[in-house]
């Protein structure tokens, strides 16, 4: 029943379709006899017309990216075309051998949040658990949260040297605190009756801990998680772009020396496309782990 | 001998139960010097208007709450915390969303360290006593209001409670459902012989379910009258209609009624 809003677009450089289409749509010939309308409150949209959508927005963010970029006439070294940034991602997979560096960077993702993860999810159970843990441990955990982790910089510099063990500690501390404050209140939204449900049955305070407060929390969780990674990939460059390699974020700064703006943007998108899916990922777990939330 | 005997009374005794809520200005008084004894196999019903300590009294029988004086006994045993002697149905839906309703009604097996409760029949036979066997393998939130007590009641009757307590376990449901859970109750209840303890403020289901109606008076929640109503005893009633038109009916009603627009309107 749906028509998507937006004509998927052919790329065609010379028209200005974004225009076009505006006007479109507010011609007479286009209303249809039955009143529906596109905007309408908490109007749930179809698979179909969610995905048409998107990529709308897509091709019409590239559309005009590669108009800005051509219309000066010559090719501007300092903004290039969707087109040259495309030429340049492969160029830098086929001869320059950037997946070592996305495999660097992945790494280090990958090992800084299962760390923060393995000592986040236990402390903020416990503290959203027990007040008296959270009383112990929420004065210091909220301090640290408002220190800035890139100024931890300097310290993890002349400690821990220039190596992985220095990107992968800056990432840890990026996360770990507001990671333990956000599964700590996720934690609390325990609903009282299901605990009181459960001491009525006999239940233990270790046997409540697993069978209510882990599996009623534990969604939120892994949503929380899902948000902190996203924090994760920005602490990642700041990490590469100091003192770094290899990694995404080094590949950026090298190019940066030879003014290589393509190389650049090459790198934005990679780690936006990494963090697509990384996303995507956390979401699949999520159907997986709890299908008693799908569908509702 | 006879100095053994209040220690041997079987049942529920509640000896002047009292309960204070510490509070920064002014402490309050909930519940205070209340008292009454539940035989055992009798259901006992905790009426009383609005506020005036009903779910106080039955968490503290729960072990949910700690009495500030008084003394309450199971059996001859003092009450002192929760335990699953005491099963407790709430007002709200516990059902635990992420088990399905075998799942939820095998729960207090399986946290006593009967890991093959799914297995045995006990879960089986409570689904089957509730009516919902043909739900079994589905998840709470696909159920009806009425159908998730029912889940709670089964879960609660699967750990072989010896009381029941229940606080407005109908008082989310519409009337209608509200009227066959009550009447499944009844079934339920004297069929396995269950001591049970319940909060309402619905007159009609203390009359119909209750052997003793135990009717509180607010601020503070004293025990103003006792009553007891002869409908539950009685086999052949077991139905609403059945119920309305027992001729004792109207009259304990409207008496009740009375007590209860009387207390509402004393402050
Ligand atoms: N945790 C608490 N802290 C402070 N006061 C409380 C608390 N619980 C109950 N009270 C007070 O105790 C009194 C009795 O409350 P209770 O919930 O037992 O009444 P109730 O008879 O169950 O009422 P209702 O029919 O509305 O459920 C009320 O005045 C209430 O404000
Ligand atoms: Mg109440």
């Amino acid at each position: 029943m749906l028509q998507p809003v937006v004509p998927t677009p052919a790329p065609e450089p010379t028209v200005a379709p974004a225009v076009a289409l505006v006007s479109e749509r507010q011609s007479p010939a286009a209303a249809s006899p039955v009143k529906r309308r596109w905007l309408e409150f908490k109007q749930p949209v179809s698979t179909r017309s969610k995905v048409l959508l998107g990529i709308a927005a897509w091709l019409l963010f590239l559309l005009g990216w590669h108009l800005a970029a051509t219309s000066g006439g010559e090719a501007n070294p300092l903004f290039p075309s969707p087109v040259s940034v495309s030429d340049a991602l492969w160029n830098l997979f086929a001869e320059r051998g950037f997946h070592s560096d996305v495999l660097a960077s992945l790494q280090r993702i990958l090992i800084s949040f299962g760390l923060a993860v393995v000592v986040a999810v236990p402390l903020g159970i416990l503290m959203g658990a027990f007040p008296a843990i959270e009383a112990f441990f929420s004065p210091l955990v909220s301090a640290f949260r408002y220190l800035p982790a890139p100024a931890f910089i300097p310290l993890l510099l002349m400690w821990l040297g220039t190596g992985d063990t220095q990107k992968i500690a800056l990432l840890m501390l990026g996360v770990i605190w507001f990671l333990v404050t956000l599964i700590c209140d996720t934690v609390k939204q325990t609903p009282v009756d299901f605990i009181e449900t459960s001491r009525t049955l006999g239940g233990s305070r270790r046997s409540i801990l697993w069978t209510v407060v882990v599996p009623s929390s534990l969604p939120g969780i892994v949503d929380t998680c899902r948000q902190m990674l996203a924090v994760s990939w920005t602490y990642l460059v700041i990490a590469e772009i100091v003192a770094a390699t290899d990694g995404i974020g080094a590949m950026m700064m090298r190019a940066r020396r030879f003014v290589h703006v393509d190389d650049i943007m090459a790198g934005i998108l990679i780690i936006g496309a990494l963090g697509l899916l990384c996303d995507l990922a956390f979401r699949g777990v999520y159907w997986l782990m709890f299908p008693y939330l799908r569908r509702r | 001998m006879s100095a053994a005997l209040p220690a041997l009374h079987s049942g529920l005794a509640v000896e002047r139960l009292g309960k204070i809520f510490p509070r920064r200005d002014a402490s309050v008084i909930a519940v205070e010097n209340v008292s009454f004894q539940v035989e055992p196999r009798q259901v006992c019903i905790l009426l009383g208007p609005s506020g005036c300590g009903k779910s106080t009294v039955l968490r503290m029988i729960a072990g949910l709450e700690h009495p500030s004086s008084g003394h309450i006994n199971l059996n001859g045993n003092p009450v002192t915390g929760p335990a699953r002697e005491r099963g407790m149905v709430f007002q709200g839906y516990t059902s635990f969303p992420w088990l399905t309703v075998r799942e939820n009604v095998a729960y207090g097996l399986r946290i006593n360290g009967d890991v093959n409760a799914m297995r045995e029949g006990t879960v089986d036979y409570y689904l089957d006593r509730v009516g919902l066997s043909r739900f079994a393998d589905a998840w709470p939130h696909q159920l009806s209001g009425g159908m998730r007590q029912r889940v709670a009641l089964a879960r609660a009757l699967a750990t072989s409670p010896q009381l029941l307590l229940m606080d407005e376990p109908f008082g989310a449901l519409d009337a209608e459902t509200r009227w066959q859970m009550q009447e499944l109750l009844l079934s339920v209840i004297r069929k396995e012989r269950m001591t049970v303890v319940m909060v309402t403020h619905d007159v009609e289901e203390a009359l119909l379910l209750g052997d003793q109606i135990v009717f509180l008076s607010s601020h503070p929640g004293r025990v103003r009258t006792i009553l007891h109503p002869p409908f539950k005893a009685d086999d052949a009633i077991c139905t609403r209609e059945a119920l309305r038109s027992h001729p004792d009916y109207a009259g304990m009603e409207r008496d009740i009624l009375a007590m209860m627009h009387e207390e509402g309107s004393r402050h």
